[in-house]
Parts: C-alpha cells; sequence; structure tokens
C-alpha cells in the first residue's frame, strides 16, 4: 500500500488521492442509479395516481340508489273505468302513483314548489317502471306493494357521501329539507343501493341516474367491426405486396415513407380528412359508425402495415426457398407459408392497432359522433357515438353525477382495452416462433 | 335492377362459369400429354376473373360518372340507372364468361391471369395508403384557399387576436371575426415545452436505468407496466387533467397564495408529459441498445465506473438518436387534442405564463368545428386552415426526426 | 410419330450412358454490376452424379441455382447465355419458371422443412401441381416419396407430427423426399451436407447414390472427399469461371490445371 515509491509503473492507481476520488466516483455512481430509478419510480406513480383517482371516484358508478315505497296501485287512477283496457292501463299517469306514496310518506310537506322538490327525490324513470309492471301483471291493480324505485341523482349523491354536508346551504345543490327527507327515508331503511343494470342496458341520458353506455358500447363495436373490415385486409396486402413481391422502385419507395409518415400524422388531421370526404363528397350519414369506422381505419392502416411487415420479414427465407424450390409460384409461396406463418404477428398488430382504435376520440368529434343520443344504435348507417366519445361528453356535463358516470365509464373502456392487449398478448406467447 | 339482385345475379354467374370451367379442364388435362398443367380449379377461377373483372370495371367506371356534375344535371340517371346500367353489365359478365370458356385448353397459362390480378389487387390496396396521404393534403389545401379568400395571409400567420366566434354575428362591426393565429401557435408551444419538461428527462433516465442497470427481471415487470401509460386513452388523460390535477394546481395555487387557474397550462402540459414519457423511453431504449456494446467495453476497460460510462460514452454517442426521439415526441405533443380540449382553455391568450389558460390549435380546431354549422364559413375553414399547418409541422418534424435517426443507426451498423 | 420418339429416347438412354440433359452455352450472371459467372459452358450428363466444387464465392451456387431458375427471385440478377435442357432454352420466354422448378427439384444447404407435418410437408408439391386424383394416390406418392428417401422406416408411426421435430439429417432426407414427391428428372443440392453431422452425412450421402439410378444429381459442396466419394463428374469453379470439368476420378488425380492442383491439394480454398 505505501511502497509507491518502490514501483514506477501503476505508482498512483492505489494512491490516497486516488482512493479519495474512488470514493467519491462511487457515491457519484450510486447517485446516479437512484436518479434513475427514482425517474421509473415517477413515472409509475403518476401512473398510480391517475388510476387510483379514476377508480376511486367510479367504482361507485356501478351502483344505485333506490327508494323503496309503498306503491298503491289504485283502480281510480290506473283504471278508472274498470275495463282493464290495456290501452287505457299503458296510458294512466303512473307519476302520480309515485307522487301520492310520496304525500303518503311525508303527509306535512305543502307548497306547489316544497311538492316538486319532494317528487324529484325519485327519477321519472319510476312511473316506467310502475308501468311495466302492471302491464305484466294487471292483477296488482288495487293492491299496496312496497316496491324500490330508482331514485334522482341528487338522492343517489349524497347517499353515496358524494354532497357535503357542512357547506352552506345557499353553496349547495341539495337544500337541508331535502336532507331531511334523506335522513327520515335512511331512518326507515328505505334507502338502498342495487347494482346498476341501467349502465350496461340503456343508452345516454340527460339524467345521469338513467344513463348507460349501452349505446356507446354498440356504437363502438360496430365503428370497430368497419375498422377491422376495411383496415384488416388492406393491411394485410399492402405488407404482403411490399415484402413479397414490390420490386426495389421510387414508386415503392414512396410508399413506404408514405406509410411511415401517416403513423405519425396527428389524430384529429384524420377527423377532417373525414369530414371532407366521407362527409362533404361522398355524403355518407353524419356520426354513423360507417364514417367512423372508415376514418379509424384510414388512421389504423399504418399500424397494421408496420406490424405485418414486421412479422412477415420474420419468416426465414429457407421457407420461401423450399416453396419455390418444389414449383410453387412466389404467390403460393406467400399465401400458402409465409402468410400462415406471419398470421400471428400479424393479429397481434392488428389487435393492438383495434385497441389504439378504441381508445380514439379527436377524429370522431370532427365527423359528428359527438351529438346527444339517447337510441342504442341497429347498424352502421344509425347515429352512433362511441366509448370514448361518451366520456368526453360526461366529462362535460356539468352534473355531480356524471362525474361518477364518466369514471365508471372509463372504467369499461380501460377493462375492454386491457383485454384486448391481454389477448395480444396471450397471442404472441401461445405462437411465437423463434427461427 | 338494383344493386343486389344484380349482384346476386352476377355470383350465380360466376358460380356456374366455375364449376363448368373446372369440368371443361379437367376433360382437356386428361387428354393432354403434358407432365404437369394447371389444375382444373384455376380454370375455374379463371372463368370466374372474366365473369367477374369487366362488371366491376363497368360499375366503377359507373360510380365516377355519376360523381361528376354532369350526370348529376341530367334528370335521365334514374333510367339509364335501372335498365341499361344492369343489361350492359350482364352482357359484359355473359361475354366474358363465353370468350373465357372457348378459350380453356390445358397449354394456356392460367396461372398468370390468376396472379396477374393477385398482383393487381395488391398493388391496388398498397395504393390506398398514398391516396389518405394525398386526401388529407388536397382536402386540407383547398378548404385553406377557400380560406384565404376571405381571410388575408398575413392576418392569419401574424395577428395577435384570435375571435372567431363573433364571426356569427354578421350585423356586428368587424364581423368578419379575427383570424391572428400567433396566440394559438404560443399555447400550442407553452403546452408542448412543459410536456416536454415533464417527458424527457424521466424517459430518458428511465431508458437509461432500464438498459444499463435494471435486471432483466425487473425490466420484464416495469416496461409493461410503463407501457400502459402509453396505452391509456387520451380521452381518460383529459379528464384526470381536468378534474384532478387542475383542480390540484389550483388548491396549491391557493394555499400558498398564487393565482392558479384551474384551466392551466400547466395542468395540461403536465399530464401530456405523463402520456408521452413511455413513447421517450420507449425510443431513447432503442437507441441506447443500438450503441455498440465495444463502446462501453472499452469504457469499462479503462476503468470507468457505469454512470461515468453512461455520462461520457453512451449518451454522447446516442445523442442524435435521443434528438430525433425527442422530436418524434414534440410532434405528438403539438398534434394531441383530447388532453387540451378538456384540459386547456378555449380562450385565446398571448401569454407565457404557465399559470395562466391558453388554447392550442388542436383545441380551436375543434372548438371550430363541433356543432353544426355552415361549412363554407371564414371559421370552419379556419379549422382547415390549422390543421394544414398542424399537418405540415408534424410531417416536417417527423421527417427530421426519421432522417436524424436513420443516419444515426446507419452510424452503428 | 410420339412413340417412336419415346422409343429413340430410350435407346438413347440405353445405349448412351453420357446423354446430355443440361447443355449450358456461355453462361454469364449480373448481381447487378459484379459478374458472378463468366462464359460457363458445361454439359450435365443424365442419371449420374455431378458435384460443382470451388473455393467460397467462385460461382458454384449461382450456378446451380440457374438450372431452376431460382436467380429470378433475386433482385438485380440477369443472366445472359443459354442453358438447355432436354434442348429448350430454359431462358426461353415460352418457358414457365414454376413448371421449369417442378421438373429441376432442389434441396439446400440448411434443410428446411416447412413448419408442418412430415405428411404435409411432401404432399405439398404433389397438391400444388395436382399429382394426386384423390387422398389414396396421395397417400401413396408420400409413402413412396418417403420411402425412396429412405425415411419411411424411422417416421411411418408419426407422419403428423411436426416435421421441424427430426433431427437435422432427417430433416435433409424429408427435404430430399419432399423434392422426389413432385416426380423430377433433375435435382439440385446445394451443399446438402454442410449442416449435418458425419453419421448424417454417410446416410445422406448413400441415398444420394441410390438416387443416381433414376434422377439426374447436381451438387454443390465444399469437401472435396464427398465429391471424389460419390460423384462421376466433378467441375471445378473458381473466380466464376470454370477451370476444370470432367470424370471425377480424373480431376482428383491428374488435373490438368494448376489451379486445380491447388485447389484439391489444398494450397488454397
Amino acid at each position: 500500500m505505501t511502497d509507491t515509491n518502490n514501483s514506477p509503473v501503476g505508482s498512483s492507481w492505489n494512491s490516497d488521492k486516488f482512493m479519495a476520488g474512488l470514493a467519491k466516483r462511487k457515491r457519484s455512481e450510486r447517485r446516479f442509479r437512484l436518479i434513475g430509478l427514482a425517474a421509473i419510480l415517477t413515472a409509475l406513480t403518476l401512473l398510480a395516481i391517475l388510476l387510483f383517482s379514476i377508480f376511486s371516484k367510479g367504482y361507485t358508478a356501478f351502483v344505485q340508489t333506490y327508494i323503496t315505497l309503498d306503491i298503491t296501485f289504485a283502480e281510480s287512477v290506473i283504471d278508472k273505468d274498470g275495463t282493464r283496457d290495456p290501452d287505457a292501463i299503458r296510458n294512466a299517469n303512473y307519476a302520480k302513483l309515485v307522487q301520492d306514496a310520496l304525500r303518503a310518506k311525508f303527509p306535512e310537506v305543502e307548497g306547489r314548489r316544497n311538492l316538486r322538490t319532494l317528487f324529484s327525490l325519485v327519477s321519472n324513470n319510476a312511473s316506467d317502471t310502475l308501468r311495466d309492471m302492471v302491464e305484466q301483471d294487471p292483477g296488482l291493480i288495487g293492491k299496496t306493494v312496497e316496491i324500490p324505485l330508482l331514485a334522482g341523482d341528487d338522492v343517489d349523491m349524497v347517499n353515496k357521501g358524494y354532497i357535503d354536508r357542512d357547506l352552506a346551504e345557499e353553496n349547495r345543490r341539495v337544500k337541508d329539507q331535502e336532507l331531511r327527507w334523506l335522513d327520515i327515508l335512511e331512518e326507515e331503511g328505505d334507502l338502498s343501493l342495487h347494482f346498476n343494470t341501467n349502465f350496461f342496458t340503456q343508452g345516454d341520458s340527460r339524467e345521469p341516474e338513467k344513463a348507460g353506455i349501452a349505446g356507446a358500447m354498440v356504437g363502438s363495436f360496430y365503428t370497430l367491426l368497419i375498422t377491422m373490415a376495411i383496415a384488416f385486409p388492406l393491411g394485410v396486402m399492402t405488407a404482403i405486396y411490399l415484402e413479397e413481391f414490390a420490386p426495389p422502385s421510387k414508386f415503392n419507395d414512396l410508399i413506404e415513407v408514405n406509410i411511415n409518415n401517416l403513423a405519425a400524422v396527428p389524430s384529429i388531421v384524420f377527423g377532417l380528412l373525414g369530414l371532407a370526404i366521407f362527409l362533404n363528397v361522398a355524403h355518407l350519414p353524419r356520426s354513423a359508425p360507417i364514417v367512423g369506422g372508415l376514418t379509424l381505419a384510414l388512421m389504423t392502416l399504418p399500424t397494421i402495415i408496420i406490424a405485418a411487415r414486421a412479422a412477415i420479414r420474420a419468416v426465414p427465407d429457407s421457407i420461401r426457398q423450399a416453396a419455390l424450390g418444389l414449383g410453387a409460384s412466389k404467390q403460393q409461396a406467400a399465401f400458402h407459408h409465409v402468410l400462415p406463418l406471419s398470421m400471428p404477428g400479424i393479429l397481434t398488430g392488428t389487435i393492438i392497432g383495434l385497441a389504439q382504435a378504441l381508445g380514439e376520440t379527436a377524429p370522431l368529434l370532427m365527423i359528428g359522433m359527438v351529438a346527444f343520443i339517447a337510441d342504442i344504435p341497429g347498424g352502421i348507417n344509425d347515429p352512433a357515438t362511441v366509448m370514448p366519445v361518451q366520456i368526453f361528453l360526461w366529462a362535460d356535463s356539468p352534473e355531480r353525477a356524471f362525474v361518477e358516470k364518466t369514471s365508471g365509464a372509463i372504467m369499461v373502456l380501460l377493462a375492454f382495452l386491457i383485454t384486448m392487449n391481454a389477448l395480444a398478448v396471450l397471442l404472441r406467447k401461445k405462437f411465437e416462433r423463434r427461427w | 335492377m338494383s344493386f343486389y339482385p344484380l349482384l346476386i345475379v352476377l355470383l350465380l354467374m360466376s358460380a356456374v362459369g366455375y364449376w363448368f370451367g373446372s369440368k371443361k379442364a379437367l376433360g382437356a388435362v386428361r387428354k393432354s400429354s403434358s407432365f404437369i398443367t394447371p389444375r382444373p380449379h384455376q380454370f375455374g377461377l379463371y372463368v370466374v376473373i372474366w365473369a367477374l373483372v369487366p362488371p366491376v370495371l363497368l360499375g366503377a367506371l359507373w360510380v365516377m360518372l355519376q360523381m361528376t356534375p354532369l350526370q348529376m344535371e341530367t334528370g335521365t340517371s334514374q333510367q339509364i340507372d335501372r335498365i341499361f346500367f344492369p343489361i350492359l353489365v350482364l352482357l359484359a359478365a355473359g361475354g366474358g364468361l363465353y370468350i373465357s370458356i372457348l378459350r380453356i385448353n390445358p397449354d394456356l397459362r392460367v396461372r398468370k391471369t390468376i396472379e396477374g390480378l393477385v398482383y393487381i389487387i395488391l398493388i391496388l390496396a398498397s395504393i390506398v395508403s398514398i391516396l389518405t396521404t394525398l386526401g388529407i393534403v388536397l382536402s386540407l389545401l383547398f378548404e385553406t384557399i377557400q380560406f384565404f379568400k376571405k381571410v388575408p395571409m398575413t392576418e392569419f400567420f401574424f395577428g395577435l387576436n384570435w375571435s372567431p366566434q363573433t364571426a356569427l354575428r354578421a350585423d356586428q362591426v368587424g364581423s368578419s371575426g379575427s383570424f391572428g393565429s400567433i396566440p394559438l401557435f404560443t399555447g400550442t408551444l407553452l403546452i408542448t415545452f412543459i410536456a416536454m419538461c415533464v417527458a424527457v428527462p424521466l424517459g430518458l433516465l428511465s431508458a437509461v436505468y432500464m438498459t444499463e442497470y435494471a435486471s432483466s427481471k425487473f425490466r420484464a415487470v416495469v416496461k409493461p407496466l410503463l407501457e400502459i401509460l402509453a396505452g391509456v386513452p387520451t380521452v381518460v388523460y383529459g379528464f384526470f387533467a381536468a378534474l384532478t390535477v387542475g383542480v390540484f394546481f389550483r388548491d396549491v395555487g391557493d394555499s400558498i397564495g398564487i393565482d392558479i387557474v384551474s384551466e392551466s397550462a400547466l395542468a395540461a402540459g403536465v399530464v401530456m408529459g405523463m402520456m408521452i414519457i413511455p413513447f421517450v423511453s420507449s425510443l431513447s431504449d432503442d437507441i441506447i441498445m443500438a450503441v455498440p456494446q465495444s463502446l462501453r467495453d472499452g469504457s469499462y476497460g479503462l476503468g470507468a465506473t457505469k454512470s461515468e460510462t453512461v455520462r461520457k460514452v453512451i449518451l454522447p454517442a446516442a445523442l442524435p438518436g435521443i434528438v430525433g426521439a425527442v422530436l418524434l415526441a414534440v410532434s405528438r405533443a403539438i398534434g394531441e387534442t383530447m388532453i387540451v380540449v378538456m384540459a386547456a382553455g378555449f380562450a385565446a391568450n398571448l401569454t407565457a405564463n404557465p399559470l395562466e389558460a391558453v388554447t392550442t390549435v388542436t383545441v380551436q380546431i375543434v372548438g371550430l368545428l363541433v356543432g353544426d354549422q355552415e361549412f363554407d364559413s371564414a371559421k370552419t375553414l379556419a379549422a382547415f386552415a390549422l390543421a394544414l399547418v398542424l399537418f405540415v409541422v408534424t410531417l416536417c418534424l417527423n421527417v427530421i426526426a426519421l432522417i436524424v435517426v436513420r443516419k444515426y443507426r446507419e452510424k452503428y451498423d | 410419330m410420339q412413340i417412336q420418339q419415346i422409343d429413340e429416347q430410350q435407346a438413347a438412354r440405353q445405349g448412351d450412358a453420357a446423354e446430355m440433359i443440361i447443355k449450358t452455352r456461355d453462361v454469364d450472371v449480373f448481381y447487378g454490376d459484379n459478374q458472378a459467372l463468366k462464359h460457363v459452358s458445361l454439359d450435365i450428363p443424365k442419371h449420374q452424379i455431378t458435384s460443382l466444387i470451388g473455393p467460397s464465392g467462385c460461382g458454384k451456387s449461382t450456378y446451380l441455382r440457374c438450372i431452376n431458375r431460382m436467380n429470378d427471385t433475386v433482385d438485380g440478377c440477369r443472366v445472359e447465355g443459354e442453358i438447355l435442357l432436354d434442348g429448350v432454352n430454359i431462358y426461353g420466354p415460352e418457358v414457365d419458371e414454376v413448371l421449369l422448378r417442378a421438373r429441376v427439384g432442389m434441396v439446400f444447404q440448411k434443410p428446411n422443412p416447412f413448419p408442418k407435418s412430415i405428411y404435409d410437408n411432401i404432399a405439398y408439391g404433389p397438391r400444388i401441381h395436382g399429382l394426386a386424383a384423390n387422398k389414396d394416390e396421395l397417400d401413396e406418392i408420400v409413402l413412396t416419396s418417403l420411402e425412396k428417401a429412405g425415411l419411411i422406416k424411422e417416421v411411418q408411426d408419426r407422419l403428423h407430427s411436426s416435421g421441424t421435430g427430426l433431427s437435422g439429417g432427417q430433416q435433409q432426407r424429408l427435404c430430399i423426399a419432399r423434392a422426389l414427391a413432385v416426380r423430377p428428372d433433375i435435382i439440385l443440392m446445394d451443399e446438402p451436407c454442410s449442416a449435418l453431422d458425419p453419421i448424417a452425412t454417410a446416410k445422406v450421402e448413400e441415398l444420394i447414390d441410390e438416387l443416381k439410378e433414376n434422377y439426374t444429381i447436381i451438387i454443390v459442396t465444399h469437401s472435396m472427399q464427398q465429391a471424389a466419394r460419390i460423384s462421376q463428374k466433378t467441375a471445378f469453379f473458381h473466380l466464376g469461371e470454370i477451370v476444370e470439368a470432367g470424370d471425377t476420378e480424373k480431376l482428383f488425380t491428374s488435373p490438368s490445371d494448376e489451379r486445380t492442383q491447388g485447389y484439391i491439394t489444398g494450397r488454397f480454398g
């Protein structure tokens, strides 16, 4: 250690100065490593915050508050003449049944305005529920039954604890009077939470408690169907052409450069393309999945082409040679051997491309898929919206209850995306072939 | 005859042609002395091609004719459509069938015909992507020219005031609205800059750690987790930015006495940066991986530590590639729409203060085009002009980035 | 008329053992601006084994790939001159390269079975060329091909398991069986044993020797011992030219060219 004077070579590597420097370098090494780790952890923390903020807001969207009321199916309201005429039963004033039940529950409430507030505790969808019940079983008429009825969105918010009771009354959407009624209902066990079936079976609605994502899910389904039907074959054909047949030429270079650039064009520009070409030139129906699907297909095409080309390129040349050597034509070699062997890779790329299309919003805003549509679309030409656009629309709505619905819809969308990506990973794991 | 019955008749004809063609070919092939002849089903396909290609070409010609203004003016198209066209199509199909069946003999190179058609179809499919680009450029250019007929170019490019909404009130003085796009560009740049401040350090450092330090197990777990950030739809980020991050920044501002609006550029920028982290990290990952092992070995051989190797050897060597990656990320950020639509403002403020609300090019495109309006008003046309600028800028960034990255890769190949 | 021709051919086959099935006249091959073959002229005798030897990059594989026009699949490759197969120029405009490749089979350096079952590997050629009218005929072709390739005993109870699961030597014999199933006249082999161990090599060589009864075989090889062991004729390629060609025995024992001498004694290569 100390006999540095004896050897002229290698004299400095174990000197004190060097050792001190080494310790400093070791520290800086550790610091650098920690900074890198911190960067990754920061990114992951951000992801965790994002998911937590969505899930903590959204899980309550899957249940909905119901108010149980003693409904008297008074003959005088439903069927004055006692004829049991189906038309009469259908057109009866069921809202009055609900109102009567509420008045019976809170007899002290008087005055038009107070009564209207009282009636708004129950969603206006309650009368439909009652009508369906009576139409199914006219024997109910004249009886009194305890029925859980969908509560209005304010009641739901209070019940789920989203409304701050400590706020001054004038800053609060739900007033003291309503809170009092709700407390009474709560005490008597008339408030209950049920699984929110409406959320998965209904279309959009102005009333948050009735709004569902079924319409948007069906719209997304039709849109993706069109996207897949167009982008997949076109993408595979283009990839096969470029990888297997295209002779090197200026024109084919152009196609290649063009595809790489298209992949990086902002998605909103595709929306403008759809607006200008599909709506204004081809006069396809506005807001329809056919237009949305076409637009997204053009957007997804580069992704699919690039993935398919990589998959085709991964098939070793020896397979092509083997087929050609047996007298197969180039096309037979491509379609009998190369394409089937690259199919898992192509499908993986396609699923990932479709997942992107499923989450895409901006281009669809441009072609009118942003309209309020309550009906569930019945085909590719019906006006429709898609899940991400529905999320955008709800996120824009002022009602407090839509925040919860938005988060719930995001959870459903993420579930779809995770499923699709898991499928892609599975496909790759299962069929990946190492050459 | 309308479309579907015609289609069914055509398909029936080709089915008959297939059957007849392969049958005739089978007989002919049996008699032939050649060792290998085309397969009977190939003859069948050959007949089908002859039966279907002429009608399809006719149909395409027909559709194109109908798109020309000439056809729309003459009111006779209905009748022609219903009687003349189907007859023409059926004649063409029948003629094709007849000729092709006549021509069947074992020496006919039917495979060449079939493969020739497949080849043409493949080329047509490849051209779709070119047509897409062409469609984008032409439609944007056309509307933009219309726009510049109404609003002078100098105002658009150099004007400091953007308020297109006034254009709706025709009775107002200065009803043409003002279309100075500078505030939009500065707003876009501000948010992009903030996003890059978040994404580049985090993404780059993550990539360095992943490639140089992390065990393969750590990589296998963390990489897919980071990729989730890239897979989350932008509308979700928008919702997160508007409802969580924006509000959070406002509250923090309130508590320390700074006025931060809830639609601040900061919130939108930070969330956008978050979205772009995996983009930067996976691109840099590839680029750092491409630095040859020999360079690392050289540095380690001299006794350098890992961090010294990274800072003094790997990062400088990878710099051009990383610059390319950052350019791609910038182009991504500029074109991003939903986050800013939901979390940034609509009002065009000319400011560099990240705590205030700004608007971006994409926000304005959405604002101008969502909802019903006349299509040729300066307001809607302005959206196309903005989109053209957006398209050109992102295209340039991408082309430059791709060239830089390719040059970089060639250096180490 | 036709019958007479066949008779003549048969007479020729029996009479003259050295009937030339392939005649190459002044062939030049270019890859872009690179000339890979220069004025190559070579005749290949029917039902014999001809081996092509020479150092790496001498053009022997290029020449082999000219005979079934596999070079057509390489971009920028240009072939000049004439290659006559039974008197017909295979680069003539009326020749379909696909039918040519059915007549001239090929076995590659690395065994390249399709990732399909053994049965499907062999059945692929007959299927695309329509050589079997029904399933029974196809079975027949597959079994006889396997038998000819000496593989039948090893695989008959697992015809429907994957061809890629076989050992290297078995894979290569599978590839030979696959080529035989198309009933070619000529089989081209591009260093078929270079990826195999000595025992597998011996088996493949044995097989090649048996095949010459019914097929004309042209084999590219790196191993001079192999060329000497199995072939009747040998051509020595050097820098894209044929230096010397003739009976194997003569070429190895008393080469007339100095370069041949140098190569076979191991002075370069």
